[in-house]
C-alpha cells in the first residue's frame, strides 16, 4: 500500500504529523505533551494524573460543562494517559469534525481555566484512583515493576504517591503546567481521513503564538535491579519480572523485538508453552517489550495461586535465560509472521496509527513506514538474534510480587 | 460492502460481508451455547470446553494447533458468555482459507483426558485471577443474585467446586448436545473470496449431523434483592446494580442502549456530572446488555467507603427523577452522536464488523447492514426513551456490593 506521511514543523518547534489511512471515514489524533511523571519536581509525584483531568474542567472561556457538551456533541471517543515523559491526549471521531475538535483541544492545552474548586475534585479523583489501584493487583504490579526497574525519576509511578497528592496545591500544579506544557516538544499526530493543508493552517493559527521553550533536563539516578514483595490477601500471587533491553534507536532493535516474540508472541511461543500448556501453572502469562527513550526493558507478568508461585517464577526465568542457547528457524519464522501481520492489522485502526506515529517521532525523530518496519523484521536472522542476546544477555532481573506468599528470586 | 449467505444442508449458516478495501479479514464460529445452557452440576463446562477446543483433534496435537495459528500470523482467541461461545481469528487475506480450515477441524475436538486434566488447572487459575479483580467479581455475583432461578444466573467460569467435580465424560456429552451444525454460525468479514471460503467450510463441516439444540428463553425481570459482602483485602466499595430491560430481539434495544449512555456514559452523562465530576465516586458507568429473550441494565460504581452512602443516595435520586426531569433533546442527541461515531470507528476494522455480523445472525436470524443500524439509532425519539423508562423503572434494581471490612 503506498503511503506518505506528512510532517510539518512550526517555528516554535511543535511537530504535526499526518498519516493517511485509505478507505476510512474516521480520523484519530494524539497529542504528546512533554509533561509526564518523570518531569514533575520532587515531592509532586502524581501531578500529571491531576493535570490530565483538570485541564478538561473548563477552557477557552467555556465552563467544564460547556466544554464536555461540545466534545460529546461531536461524538468524540477520547482517551488520555500519563507516561514517563508525556501526558497523552487522544481521540477518535468522524473525520468531518476533526478541525472543530482540534480547536477545542488547543483551548484545553493552551487556555485551561484551572479553577481552584475544580482542582480539588481532580485531586480527589487522583487519590481515589490510587486507592482503587490497591484493589487491582494486576494493574498495580505493572506500575510497580516500571517504578523499580527504571531508574528514578524515569520509572516514577504515574498514578502518584498519596502524600504528594495530598500536599499538592492548585498554585503549585499551575506552575508545573506552565513549566511543562512546552510547544517546542509537543507532538500532534493525526491519522485517517484529513486534509493536511487545512490541518497545517489550523495548527499555525492555534499554536504558533506559543514561544519556544528550553528543553528540560532531568538527572537520572543509577539503575538497581532487585526483588520487592508487597503483601496482599488475594487469591493469587502476581509476579512481575523485567530485564534490560535496547531502545528503538539501537541497530539491534528489531532483533530484540523478534526475540521477545519467540519468547512470548503467540500461543506456540516458549512462555505460553512451558508455563501454561505443559505445566498448567497460570492462566495469564506473557512478556512484552517496553521502552523509554533512554532505556528499555522486557517486562513479564504471570498470576498464579500461592503454591505454584515459586515454580512459575523459576520456569519463567529459565526460559528467559535459555533463549540465548538457540532458537530454531521455525520459531524465527513464526515470530516474524506474527509481528508483520500484527503491523498490517493495526494499520487499519486510525487510533493505533496516530499513537504509533507520535511515539515514533518522539523516539526516532521520524515516522517509520509500514514497509520499513516490515523489511527490518524480515532482515533478522537466527544469527543476528543470537548475536544480540550474546551482547545483551538476560542475566539481571528486577522482580515484584504482590500476594499472600513470598517467593525466593534465584 | 456486500452481504453473502449460505446455509449448508445440515443447518450450519455461513454469513459474510465482503469489503475489498480492507487490509485484513476475520472469521468467527459463533456457537449458540453458554452458561445459561448448563445445569448446576456442570456449571462452567461451556467455558472449559472453549479452552479444550485449542487442545486439538484426533489428528492435531495442542502444539500443532498453536503452531499452525502462529505460522499463519493469526490473531486468534475465543470467548464464552452466558449465551455464546465465539471462536475467532483476524488474519491477512491470503491466509484466511488456511485459518478457516483449522477452525473447522477444531470444531470437532479430541477432548483427551490428559489435556482435560491439565487444562483444569488453568481454569482454576482463571477463576482465582478473576477473584482478584473486584470489578469483575462484583458484576458476576450481581448477575447471579439478579437472575435468581433463571438460567442466566449461572456464572460463565463456574465455581471451584463445579470445575473440580466436572468429568471429561460430562464435557463430551455437553459437546455432543450443543455443537450441532444447526447451532453454529460461521461469520466472515473483510477482504476475501466468499465462494472459496464457503467451499472450505462445506468440505470440512458439511458431514456433521444436525441435532436438536434448544434453549429456554423465558423473560425474567430480576429478583431486586440486595446484598453486601465484606472482603478483607479490599480498599474501595465496588457496587453493581442491575435492572431489567428489553431483549436483543426487541427493537427498543436501541433506545435502551441510548438511555444507558445518557445515564451512565463515562463522559457527560448524568452519572458523570452527579458522581464523578464532584469526585463522589471514582468511576460510575452504566451499560445495557440486551440478551436472548431477556435484558438488563448494569451499573458499576467504585467509591471510597466514606462516599458510598452518598453515591447510592445520588443514584437513587437520578433513577427516581427520570420520571420528572425528563431526558432532554440535547442529551439524546449527544448519546446518538457517541453511538454513531463508535459504529463508524468499530466497523472500519474487519474484526469489529465480524462480531456485529455474527451476533446479529445468531439473535435475529438476519443480516443488518450498517446503514440500517445507523437509521435505527437516528430514529429513536424522546418518547421512545420515556416509554422505556416508564416500562422498566430503574429504581427497581438488584444490588450487590463488596467492600472493606473496616
Amino acid at each position: 500500500m503506498p503511503e506518505k506521511t506528512d510532517i510539518y514543523k512550526l517555528a516554535n518547534g511543535m511537530t504535526l504529523i499526518g498519516v493517511p489511512v485509505a478507505a476510512v471515514q474516521s480520523a484519530a489524533f494524539e497529542f504528546l505533551l512533554p509533561a509526564g511523571a518523570s518531569l514533575t519536581p520532587d515531592g509532586c509525584c502524581g501531578a500529571p494524573a491531576i493535570i490530565e483531568e483538570w485541564i478538561f474542567r473548563g477552557a477557552g472561556g467555556k465552563t467544564s460543562r460547556e466544554l464536555a457538551d461540545l466534545l460529546d456533541g461531536l461524538g468524540l471517543h477520547r482517551g488520555s494517559g500519563v507516561e514517563s515523559k508525556h501526558i497523552s491526549l487522544s481521540a477518535a471521531l468522524e473525520a468531518e469534525n476533526l478541525l472543530k475538535v482540534i480547536e477545542l483541544y488547543a483551548d484545553i492545552i493552551l487556555k485551561p481555566t484551572l479553577d481552584g474548586q475544580q482542582f480539588e475534585y481532580s485531586r480527589q479523583l487522583a487519590l481515589q484512583g490510587l486507592l482503587s489501584l490497591e484493589d487491582d493487583p494486576r494493574h498495580k504490579i505493572m506500575l510497580l515493576l516500571k517504578e523499580h526497574f527504571y531508574p528514578d525519576p524515569l520509572g516514577r509511578n504515574t498514578a502518584g504517591k498519596q502524600e504528594d497528592l495530598q500536599n499538592l496545591t492548585a498554585e503549585k500544579t499551575k506552575q508545573i503546567i506552565s513549566e511543562n506544557f512546552n510547544p517546542s516538544e509537543t507532538i500532534l499526530a493525526v491519522a485517517g481521513k484529513y486534509d493536511f493543508k487545512e490541518l497545517c493552517s489550523a495548527i499555525e493559527k492555534l499554536f504558533a503564538g506559543e514561544k519556544l521553550k528550553k528543553t528540560k533536563n532531568i538527572k537520572v539516578k543509577k539503575q538497581t535491579l532487585a526483588h520487592h514483595h508487597y503483601p496482599h490477601e488475594g487469591a493469587q500471587v502476581h509476579i512481575g519480572i523485567m530485564t534490560g533491553s535496547i531502545t528503538p534507536q539501537s541497530e539491534d532493535y528489531y532483533n530484540a523485538r523478534v526475540a521477545v516474540a519467540v519468547l512470548s508472541g503467540g500461543m506456540s511461543s516458549r512462555l505460553f508453552t512451558e508455563v501454561r500448556e505443559k505445566r498448567g501453572l497460570c492462566y495469564a502469562v506473557g512478556a512484552s517489550y517496553h521502552s523509554l527513550k533512554e532505556i528499555a526493558g522486557i517486562g513479564c507478568y504471570a498470576g498464579t495461586t500461592p503454591d505454584k508461585a515459586q515454580e512459575t517464577y523459576d520456569v519463567i526465568i529459565a526460559q528467559f535465560k535459555k533463549l540465548a542457547d538457540g532458537i530454531s528457524e521455525q520459531e524465527l519464522d513464526r515470530a516474524k509472521i506474527g509481528l508483520q501481520s500484527a503491523l498490517i492489522m493495526q494499520s487499519e485502526s486510525t487510533i493505533a496509527r496516530a499513537g504509533a506515529a507520535a511515539t515514533d517521532f518522539y523516539m526516532l525523530g521520524k515516522v517509520r513506514s509500514l514497509e520499513e518496519i516490515k523489511q527490518n523484521i524480515e532482515k533478522t536472522s537466527v544469527k543476528s538474534i543470537l548475536g544480540y542476546l550474546k551482547n545483551n544477555p538476560f542475566e539481571k532481573f528486577c522482580s515484584v510480587t504482590i500476594g499472600p506468599t513470598e517467593i525466593k528470586p534465584g | 460492502m456486500e452481504f453473502k449467505h449460505k446455509k449448508l444442508a445440515n443447518g450450519l449458516n455461513i454469513v459474510a460481508e465482503v469489503n475489498k478495501d480492507a487490509q485484513s479479514a476475520a472469521i468467527g464460529f459463533f456457537v449458540k451455547t453458554g452458561s445459561r445452557d448448563e445445569t448446576d452440576k456442570i456449571n462452567g463446562v461451556s467455558h472449559f470446553l472453549e479452552h479444550m477446543l485449542f487442545k486439538g483433534t484426533d489428528k492435531l496435537s495442542t502444539h500443532d494447533v498453536n503452531r499452525t495459528f502462529d505460522d499463519l500470523g493469526a490473531h486468534y482467541n475465543a470467548q464464552t458468555s452466558e449465551e455464546n461461545t465465539i471462536y475467532y481469528a483476524a488474519i491477512l487475506p491470503e491466509q484466511l482459507a488456511e485459518v478457516t480450515k483449522l477452525w473447522c477441524q477444531l470444531m470437532r475436538p479430541a477432548l483427551r483426558d490428559d489435556d482435560f486434566n491439565m487444562e483444569k488447572n488453568v481454569i482454576l487459575e482463571e477463576i482465582a485471577m478473576y477473584k482478584d479483580l473486584p470489578q469483575f467479581d462484583v458484576m458476576d455475583s450481581c448477575r447471579t443474585l439478579h437472575f435468581g432461578e433463571h438460567p442466566c444466573a449461572k456464572s460463565v467460569l463456574g465455581t471451584v467446586e463445579s470445575i473440580k467435580a466436572l468429568t471429561s465424560g460430562q464435557m463430551r456429552e455437553y459437546f455432543e448436545s450443543r455443537y450441532a451444525p444447526n447451532n453454529i454460525t460461521a461469520a466472515v468479514a473483510g477482504n476475501f473470496d466468499f465462494e472459496k471460503i464457503c467451499d472450505c467450510i462445506e468440505n470440512l463441516c458439511g458431514g456433521w449431523k444436525p441435532k436438536k439444540a434448544e434453549r429456554i428463553t423465558e423473560y425474567f425481570a430480576g429478583t431486586a434483592k440486595k446484598e453486601h459482602h465484606k472482603r478483607k483485602n479490599l480498599n474501595c466499595q465496588h457496587i453493581c446494580l442491575m435492572s431489567p430491560t428489553v431483549s436483543y430481539q426487541d427493537e427498543r434495544a436501541y433506545a435502551a442502549t441510548l438511555l444507558a449512555k445518557i445515564i451512565g456514559d463515562d463522559t457527560g452523562s448524568r452519572f458523570f456530572w452527579e458522581l464523578v465530576d464532584s469526585a463522589i465516586a471514582e468511576t460510575a458507568g452504566m451499560h445495557c446488555e440486551a440478551m436472548d429473550g431477556v435484558g438488563a441494565f448494569f451499573s458499576y460504581i467504585r467509591a471510597e467507603s466514606k462516599n458510598s452512602p452518598k453515591a447510592m443516595q445520588i443514584i437513587e435520586k437520578i433513577f427516581k427523577s427520570l420520571q420528572e426531569e425528563k431526558i432532554s433533546t440535547a442529551e439524546l442527541q449527544k448519546a446518538k452522536n457517541k453511538v454513531l461515531s463508535g459504529i463508524t470507528i468499530k466497523n472500519e476494522i474487519p474484526m469489529g464488523r465480524l462480531v456485529e455480523l455474527g451476533v446479529n445472525w445468531v439473535y435475529l436470524g438476519r443480516y443488518r447492514p450498517i446503514e440500517d443500524e445507523i437509521q435505527q439509532i437516528k430514529k429513536v425519539t424522546l418518547a421512545d426513551i420515556q416509554n422505556l423508562i416508564e416500562q422498566f423503572p430503574l429504581t427497581n434494581f438488584t444490588q450487590f456490593s463488596i467492600g472493606p471490612e473496616k
